[in-house]
């Protein structure tokens, strides 16, 4: 691979982890030049001028350079101001970093979903509907990566129609059947990209799942998992 | 040189230890040795013993050889006040600051929904269980000021709220001797947030 240095991109970073005594070892999502990992060496030392912008939610500006696939973060700074995520918002924050390092490939540029997921952060930070936030994000985020649905006809190619009853099939989409869990206006909810009662954001929530779980190929979403713990920890 | 026998064997385990590379280890094990026979029996008994009899604090999960740690048992801390820290290394630091007088709290870790770090892995089981009891007054939130140490902050803290005990998270701001010129803009708004009256 050639070197490459790339300086001030606009990123974020999804995930860190600790590397040896005082190194750290990021992923990150910046905005030109998609997703992939950084090493920050020697920033987890108290006279670290980087280490305390190295955390996730927080829009920076970063340069980089490297010959392998490991490029190392020579600067970081504060671009813009970080939303501020508490409680749920914050677990769900932690949720979409997961999606986003699932479903973009290392160094697969997607300037859009940079775009999406700055919107998310600041919407989740804004509101306290967080489920059509997550929702949005969801479907937009497959639609961008290439595993865009269509909700507005089923698997015959009929318009669906608020009234029936559908199944869902991750690959076909609605399909029509008296037995289905979902209403036709769900998935026109979906299509429209805005619902208008809990009854539609439950049966969105369980259509979106297990659109995300087909395309995870049984990977399982750590985030999903320990979230509904704490869950149940702070409000059981 | 290719490392071999007993002495590559020793030279290479002493390398587990963080901030020790090969040279280092190399040195260690010449000086010990040559130099101070009796300090490396010493040295390899205490090790065999301590990481044979010591384990977590039933009630506080710090690091100890007996049932309760030493601060656990001391009857002359305030055991209503618990303060809940990410490791026994913060317990310590806290201990040299010598102003807290309650007993600790130590999750080995933060959250971490990324690397499926959940609640029941930092052991806010054994927390709630003595949340529950009733005996904490005032439960001090010590965590790290990141993200995930934030994220298990409000997690415990709504768990207090749960059992109606109060539940403070410690300040952060400018240091001590502290130039507000050189302090990073995260930590200065922090501060004024956090402001109070004089």
């Amino acid at each position: 691979m050639i070197e490459t240095v790339v300086s001030l991109q606009p990123a974020f970073i999804l995930h860190h982890r600790n590397f040896r005594e005082s190194s750290l070892i990021a992923e990150i999502l910046t905005r030109d030049f998609g997703r992939f990992t950084v090493i920050a060496k020697g920033v987890r030392t108290p006279k670290s001028k980087l280490g305390p912008f190295i955390r996730p939610f927080v829009p920076v500006l970063l340069s980089i350079a490297g010959k392998s696939e490991l490029k190392t973060l020579t600067h970081i700074e504060p671009w813009q101001s970080a939303p501020k995520l508490h409680d749920l918002a914050l677990y769900s924050g932690f949720y979409i970093n997961e999606l986003v390092t699932y479903f973009l490939h290392p160094f697969d540029p997607h300037p859009e979903v940079f775009l999406l997921y700055q919107n998310a952060l600041s919407e989740l930070s804004n509101t306290l509907e967080l489920e059509p936030v997550l929702r949005v994000f969801e479907l937009n985020l497959l639609t961008q990566v290439g595993y865009g649905l269509q909700f507005d006809v089923d698997n015959l190619q009929h318009p669906v129609s608020p009234g029936k009853k559908y199944c869902f099939n991750a690959e076909s989409g609605p399909v029509e059947s008296e037995q289905g869990d979902f209403a036709g206006s769900t998935f026109l909810a979906l299509e429209a990209r805005s619902f208008p009662d809990r009854t539609t954001l439950t049966e969105a929530k369980k259509i979106m799942r297990s659109a995300i779980n087909f395309h995870l190929n049984g990977k399982p979403l750590k985030s999903r998992e320990v979230i509904s713990k704490i869950l149940k920890h702070s409000h059981s | 040189m290719i490392r071999q026998g007993l002495l590559g064997q020793l030279i290479s385990d002493l390398c587990a230890l963080p901030g020790v590379g090969p040279k280092s280890a190399q040195r260690m094990a010449f000086y010990l040795l040559q130099r101070d026979r009796g300090g490396a029996i010493r040295l390899a008994e205490t090790l065999l013993s301590a990481s044979k009899k010591i384990a977590y604090c039933e009630q506080c999960r710090t690091l100890t050889e007996d049932k309760l740690c030493r601060l656990c048992a001391d009857k002359s801390r305030d055991s209503s006040m618990v303060c809940v820290v990410e490791s026994p290394a913060d317990v310590w630091a806290v201990e040299q600051a010598a102003t807290f007088k309650g007993v600790y709290f130590v999750l080995h870790g933060h959250l971490s929904p990324l690397d499926g770090i959940g609640p029941e892995e930092i052991g806010l089981n054994l927390l709630e269980n003595r949340l529950a009891a009733g005996d904490v007054g005032e439960i001090i939130l010590a965590t790290n000021s990141t993200v995930e140490g934030e994220a298990t902050a409000h997690l415990i803290a709504e768990m207090a709220k749960k059992y109606q005990v109060k539940a403070t998270r410690i300040a952060h701001g400018v240091p001590m001797g502290g130039e507000l010129e050189y302090i990073d803009s995260g930590t200065l708004s922090h501060a004024f947030n956090g402001r109070r009256q004089v």
